[in-house]
């Protein structure tokens, strides 16, 4: 469904995108995940033919994109990092006017905005204006200014920012309702707990590249990382920690204000090796933690550092 | 598309701190000038209410004193008086500005120097003067004698005040024009509003509507078509205000008017359009800014100070061609008081190039599709 080859965009002597390429299916929920500045949304930004690039190709739905493309225009719903909304209309006028933008005929246009405030139940609010709004009811208004019209390919740049957790949640089950009904979407974010709950699959972008993509699975098949075990309240010296490091599997231990994380590689009985190894030295140790990799994991051996750094 | 223009529409109008620049602000600006000036100016054409000269008449010879009240209720207000004594005690007081004696040779005593008292002499010596004419014509022509009474009653005012269209004098009136051609350029508040939300580079909302399949021109024009409207509406409430409200005369030729206002409409917007579509700044700053576009071009068309504009004449006309203020409060002085309809029309045509010029660079601006940067 979309296709972007070698895309790169420079601001000057900075790279913003370099050599992007991402490939879309249609019926996915596509995440595109990266710290900040890391060019989620200049690719967005790209691909809605908003923004000059210096290189590369980018088609959508078979097409060419173009800022005079309104052909492909007409079947996406853009949700933008910032709430869009006029200040000085209702919540209900607010929808019809975006709607209106891609749908003229006015009896379809009033099902499908009723539909858009039902979805993101702001039934209460269809009055209101923006400013009555708290921040997670603007976030759903957002987001129904930008679906209302039914589109194929939904593009939300980074919608739960500064959301509430109960907002988000609402926002995350809207997204996956939204795709149960057809639509294909391009999710980004930095929230990578987000991403590996609604997302079919991802790609990783950091310094405007493609790190890896694939779904949760492959991409933490990727790694190194098999399990993490975590123990807390042990007494580790140099000497302890080099035997550890040398047992199977284990291949990074950090030991920070008593508590020991193991990093191993997938293998059989990781967990019980280690304790018996403990059990065997005589050392004593508080609770036990055994975490199979996150896509966090995955983002600090691909880059070398934590998502949110 | 009718959506999209009722939309924008009320988007505008409920765009309150907007919408107090562009209407509220004009109309406080042309009270405080009314109280300012409008009431002075009234005065000082002589359009406020004429006191007559009051004065006492002592004797009573007929000729002089059917001259005098001939004149009663018009330029004199003659009081009774029961004697001289009475009379003199009048003047003193300050109630009367003069005594006439119409006695055999009519004399005056006036209490002071001024106004009222020159009246009441040159009303003696006119007296005086066409009494002498008569009694020589008497004397050497008494077969005229019939004609020249008559000649001397018909009494004809050979020299009017008037403008050179007929219009109006008051003064102050220039000071509203100079009003109403700010009024019209803050009409730029409205513009570039409308064009920070046009902008993909500069607001989530102007991206927003960057990417629907809607041709971005209709939506400029549409919002051009709007704010003109609205706008159009502002001048037209300011006008009726000063007009019907304030009473200043503004002139009598309303297709002019609303031509000159329709113009001034359309600059302003354009203006704005344009001033906001080029520059790439805050919209804080751009609405300061909106400030200094308006209020510098008002001033130097005599909006604080009335006889800027001629200084700027007579030293660098050139500006006053080119400052859009100056030349609409040059096209309303032409329309109200000169009657001048060359320089009517070359206003005018001035306006329609501004506002193509303006246009054009707000296109250029605006219809940008694709950024450098975001």
């Amino acid at each position: 469904m979309i296709h972007i080859e070698n895309l790169v965009k420079r601001y000057g002597s900075f790279v913003a995108l370099d050599h992007l390429n991402l490939q879309i299916q249609e019926g996915e929920i596509f995440g595109l995940l990266g710290p900040n500045g890391s060019g989620k949304t200049t690719a967005i930004c790209c691909l809605l033919a908003l923004l000059k690039y210096d290189k590369g190709q980018i088609t959508i739905f078979g097409k060419e994109m173009q800022p005079d493309r309104y052909d492909i225009k007409k079947d996406i719903g853009v949700v933008m990092q910032n709430v869009a909304v006029f200040e000085q209309m209702s919540v209900w006028e607010n929808i019809d006017y975006f709607c209106g933008l891609y749908v003229k005929d006015k009896a379809k246009r009033r099902e499908l905005v009723e539909e858009a405030i039902r979805f993101t139940d702001l039934e209460e609010y269809r009055k209101a204006r923006p400013k009555k709004l708290s921040g997670g009811l603007l976030r759903r208004l957002n987001i129904a200014c930008g679906i209302a019209h039914k589109p194929r390919l939904i593009i939300l740049d980074e919608p739960t920012v500064a959301v509430d957790p109960q907002s988000r949640n609402k926002i995350l089950e809207g997204i996956q309702e939204l795709n149960r009904q057809g639509s294909t979407i391009i999710y980004t974010s930095h929230y990578m707990e987000e991403v590996e709950q609604i997302c079919s699959r991802i790609a990783i972008i950091d310094h405007g590249r493609v790190l890896a993509t694939g779904t949760t699975e492959e991409l933490k098949n990727m790694i190194k990382t098999g399990e993490t075990i975590t123990i807390e309240a042990v007494a580790a010296d140099e000497h302890l920690l080099e035997k550890l490091q040398t047992l199977p599997h284990v291949f990074d231990i950090s030991y920070e204000k008593q508590v020991l994380k193991i990093r191993l590689s997938s293998g059989r009985h990781n967990l019980v090796r280690i304790l018996n190894f403990l059990t065997e030295q005589d050392i004593s140790f508080g609770r036990v933690f055994s975490e199979l990799p996150t896509l966090n994991d995955v983002f600090l051996e691909i880059t070398g550092k934590k998502l949110r750094d | 598309m009718l959506f999209l223009f009722k939309y924008r529409f009320l988007q505008t109008v409920r765009d309150l701190p907007i919408m107090f620049w562009a209407l509220a602000f004009p109309l406080i600006l042309a009270t405080l000038f009314y109280f300012s000036f409008g009431r002075a100016g009234l005065s000082a054409t002589g359009e406020s209410k004429w006191e007559a000269v009051k004065v006492c008449v002592i004797d009573h010879s007929p000729a002089f004193s059917s001259f005098l009240q001939s004149m009663d209720g018009d330029a004199l207000n003659i009081l009774p008086s029961a004697s001289e004594k009475e009379a003199l005690q009048m003047l003193d007081e300050g109630t009367i500005a003069g005594i006439y004696y119409a006695g055999e040779t009519p004399s005056l005593t006036v209490g002071r120097n001024g106004l009222n008292e020159s009246i009441l002499t040159t009303m003696l010596d006119t007296y005086n003067q066409n009494a002498a004419i008569l009694k020589k014509i008497a004397e050497t022509h008494p077969e005229n004698l019939p004609a020249a009474i008559q000649s001397s009653q018909d009494y004809r005012q050979l020299v009017y005040e008037t403008t050179l269209g007929g219009e109006t004098l008051d003064p102050s009136v220039q000071y509203f024009f100079a009003l109403i051609a700010y009024a019209c350029l803050s009409g730029a508040f409205l513009g570039v509003r409308a064009s920070f939300d046009s902008q993909a580079n500069l607001t989530a909302l102007g991206a927003r509507r960057s990417v629907t399949p809607t041709h971005k021109l209709t939506l400029i024009l549409i919002d051009m078509l709007v704010l003109v409207t609205i706008h159009f509406a502002n001048i037209m409430i300011l006008t009726i205000y000063i007009g019907n409200v304030l009473g200043i005369s503004l002139g009598t030729d309303y297709t002019s008017l609303l031509l000159v206002n329709f113009m001034g409409s359309l600059i302003g917007i354009t203006m704005g359009l344009a001033f906001g579509s080029l520059t790439k700044l805050s919209l804080n700053i751009k609405m300061s800014l909106t400030v200094v576009i308006t209020l510098l071009p008002s001033f130097l068309a005599g909006l604080m100070f009335a006889n800027m504009k001629n200084i700027i004449e007579q030293h660098v006309p050139f500006i006053n061609r080119i400052n859009p203020a100056a030349v609409l409060s040059d096209a309303y002085y032409c329309m109200g008081v000169y009657q001048d309809m060359d320089r009517f029309v070359r206003c005018i045509v001035t306006l329609v190039i501004m506002s193509i010029l303006f246009l054009t660079a707000a296109f250029l601006g605006i219809r940008r599709e694709r950024y450098d940067s975001i």
